[in-house]
């Protein structure tokens, strides 16, 4: 269950706060273990409450297909808030894009692929018009992607009525049955040498360490930071701070239409409801991975874990027979005291880190 | 500034609705139509007040809608359920709005997370307890009376409306006479200054989240007494809304500044735009396509403006 995660642990270590340390805080101030623990915690107690919690084709192989899904939209909301912007679009965006494949698959007959790197392209190019007009005029982000969005799922529906008379696309291009049902299992003589991991969670691995690399080592990741940290010093050091906010907008776009496309082959089908979710699930993960609303430090890492402590919550849940409603209510408490407990365990980590020096 | 833009908005809404006057064979100068033109106008004005007022101390609540459905779908618990009289139901579902908006006041000043987090897990919690009121089910004939006041007409003027309109003006007066209005105001502006003044910032956003959430009390009185029905389903669809009101309105988000006129007036624009939409058979998303432009037209017309006065704002 933590295959997915642990791979990027060498990305992002817990020190991705761009500023320099000036009081190293104990270990247990970490957010990232306090989410290790209480995922592990949860993961023992749901199994313990229904073994099949722990069936690996029914319940585990799905839960890491989800967790996937939303790792990618959380990281789409994380490369906005690296600025302290927020993309309130990103569902849409993730609509938009998944039209954008499916018509390629539909129309012109593509390949996986191709259609895939098309529909990118659409995200990245509409993450790169609000970043652009975010750029250009100085609204504030949260109004420009808000109005996005409304013009978005007006556009989405009006597209998919168009295209295809309903709101999904019939067409099943070669390969997304495999990435929907197979796992390594499937490849290698049953379980004697791949583990039962679905195909989409190289993509979201790939995706995460790809981000990580981006935000920790790149120049363009380090200059985005300091442009969310604090814009006018970003700007007196020469950085391109405008484009700097139009390539976190772009890259939020891509990143929405590859969670767009992920889900789409989760489902088996490219329609027009996907990205319907996604918003607060995007904010979710990266809250509750410790990531600011207010820019200049990202953890990629946190987010995974956030990601994976929401999809694990409804699992849970969901095997126990709760409804979606009920799994709402609980989300919100855990998200509530997620962050107040955060709150807590960063003042009195302060605190002690005080006190010595 | 406030000035000009509250009197283009007046302009534009006073030429839209009389070019969908003549466009419809005025039509819309019907009784019926006109009368079912302001009844559900009520609605948008009063969910765009409580967001406003949230927006005036520089927060964001992103529980109203969800919220409004909670008291509404309540209030029918009480009356149906519960079987007591329409006025306890009502003033339970204006308590409600309160509490719940104290709640997250206090969520915000005693946790420090910043009001856009706190309120976006508030509303998921309200999603939950919305629908464990009812699950799937719907209340509907309850108190006539209440009903009745729903439709009911003052000289031609739906009740409701008149209802919204006071409600604007009570707002108005709270921000421009009162003195907690005028504080609001002043830590939504400056917190730094308002302190130096004296004034309690944590005050300020409790007060601005108690009285968001009575302000969707009262959008879940007016849905109960116009829709003559309520599920579990009502509040999904005015979170946008809520924000296109005082945004096109000219309320600032970084608070301190806000335009009670202006919340009204994008409010009746939004209306103009639904109602062309019914009277013209035009696909429903391609209302959202046009409200989505009018809202980035209307900031970025703002902007430009302020532009050309010269200086940042």
């Amino acid at each position: 269950m933590k295959t997915e995660t642990a791979p990027e642990a060498p990305a992002v270590p817990p020190a991705a706060d761009p500023r320099p340390p000036a009081r190293v805080l104990p270990v247990w101030a970490n957010p990232r273990l306090g989410l290790l623990i209480v995922i592990a915690a949860l993961v023992v107690l749901f199994s313990s409450l229904t073994p099949a919690f722990l069936d690996p084709r029914l319940t585990l192989a799905p839960l890491q297909a989800d967790i996937s899904v939303y790792v990618v939209v959380g990281l789409a909301q994380l490369a906005v808030l690296s600025l302290g912007h927020m993309n309130m679009a990103v569902g849409r965006m993730a609509a938009l894009s998944t039209f954008a494949m499916g018509l390629a698959y539909d129309r012109l007959g593509v390949p996986l692929l191709v259609g895939l790197l098309l529909g990118l392209a659409v995200g990245a190019g509409i993450g790169a018009l609000a970043g652009l007009l975010i750029a250009k005029t100085g609204v504030n982000s949260f109004v420009v992607t808000l109005a996005l969005d409304f013009g978005l799922l007006g556009l989405v529906t009006i597209l998919y009525t168009w295209a295809t008379g309903g709101v999904s696309f019939a067409v099943q291009p070669s390969g997304l049955a495999a990435l929907r049902f197979d796992t390594f299992a499937d490849y290698c003589m049953g379980e004697v040498c791949g583990p039962r991991i679905p195909l989409v969670v190289p993509i979201a691995v790939a995706a995460a360490l790809g981000v990580g690399l981006l935000f920790r080592h790149a120049r363009l990741g380090r200059e985005i930071l300091m442009t969310g940290s604090n814009t006018v010093a970003a700007e007196l050091s020469g950085i391109p701070t405008h484009r700097r906010v139009v390539t976190a907008h772009a890259l939020s776009g891509l990143l929405a239409a590859l969670a767009g496309f992920l889900l789409a082959a989760n489902n088996g089908a490219f329609s027009a409801n996907i990205g319907e979710s996604f918003l607060l699930p995007s904010f979710l993960a990266p809250v509750l991975g410790g990531t600011l609303l207010a820019g200049g430090a990202v953890s990629v890492l946190g987010t995974a874990l956030g990601a994976t402590l929401t999809q694990v919550i409804y699992k849970g849940l969901n095997l126990l027979q709760f409804s979606l409603e009920e799994l709402k209510l609980y989300i919100g408490l855990v998200l509530l005291a997620a962050l107040s407990l955060d709150r807590l365990r960063a003042v009195l980590a302060e605190r002690r880190a005080v006190s010595p020096s | 500034m406030i000035r000009t833009n509250e009197f283009t908005l007046a302009v534009i809404a006073a030429l839209g609705f009389a070019a969908l006057a003549v466009a419809t064979d005025f039509n819309l100068l019907t009784a019926g139509t006109l009368d079912a033109f302001l009844r559900f106008l009520a609605l948008p004005i009063v969910i765009g007040l409580a967001q406003m007022v949230v927006l005036a101390v520089g927060q964001m609540n992103l529980s109203v809608g969800v919220l409004t459905g909670f008291c509404a779908v309540a209030s029918g618990w009480l009356m149906i359920d519960a079987g007591l009289p329409a006025p306890v139901a009502v003033l339970a579902a204006l308590a409600l709005g309160a509490v719940v908006g104290l709640v997250n006041g206090l969520l915000v000043i005693f946790t420090r997370i910043n009001g856009f987090i706190v309120t976006l897990a508030t509303m998921t919690i309200l999603e939950g307890l919305r629908y464990g009121v009812n699950g799937t089910g719907t209340y509907q004939g309850y108190s006539p009376g209440l009903r009745e006041f729903g439709q009911a007409s003052l000289a031609g003027v739906p009740v409701v409306f008149l209802l919204a309109v006071a409600i604007a003006v009570g707002v108005a007066l709270f921000f421009r006479r009162t003195v907690p209005g005028r504080h609001l105001l002043a830590s939504g502006g400056n917190p730094f200054a308002a302190r130096l003044s004296g004034i309690s910032n944590d005050r300020a956003l409790v007060l601005a989240h108690t009285l968001s959430g009575l302000l969707a009390g009262f959008a879940a009185v007016i849905v109960v007494a116009a829709f003559g029905s309520v599920n579990a389903s009502i509040g999904d669809d005015l979170l946008l809304p809520s924000f296109a009101a005082p945004i096109i309105g000219g309320v600032a988000l970084a608070g301190g500044m806000i335009s009670v006129t202006g919340t009204v007036l994008a409010a009746f624009l939004v209306r103009l735009v639904d109602v062309s939409q019914s009277q013209f058979d035009i696909n429903r998303r391609w209302v959202d396509l046009i409200i989505g432009a009018v809202v980035l037209g209307a900031v970025l017309l703002g902007q430009f403006r302020d532009k050309l006065s010269g200086g940042p704002r």
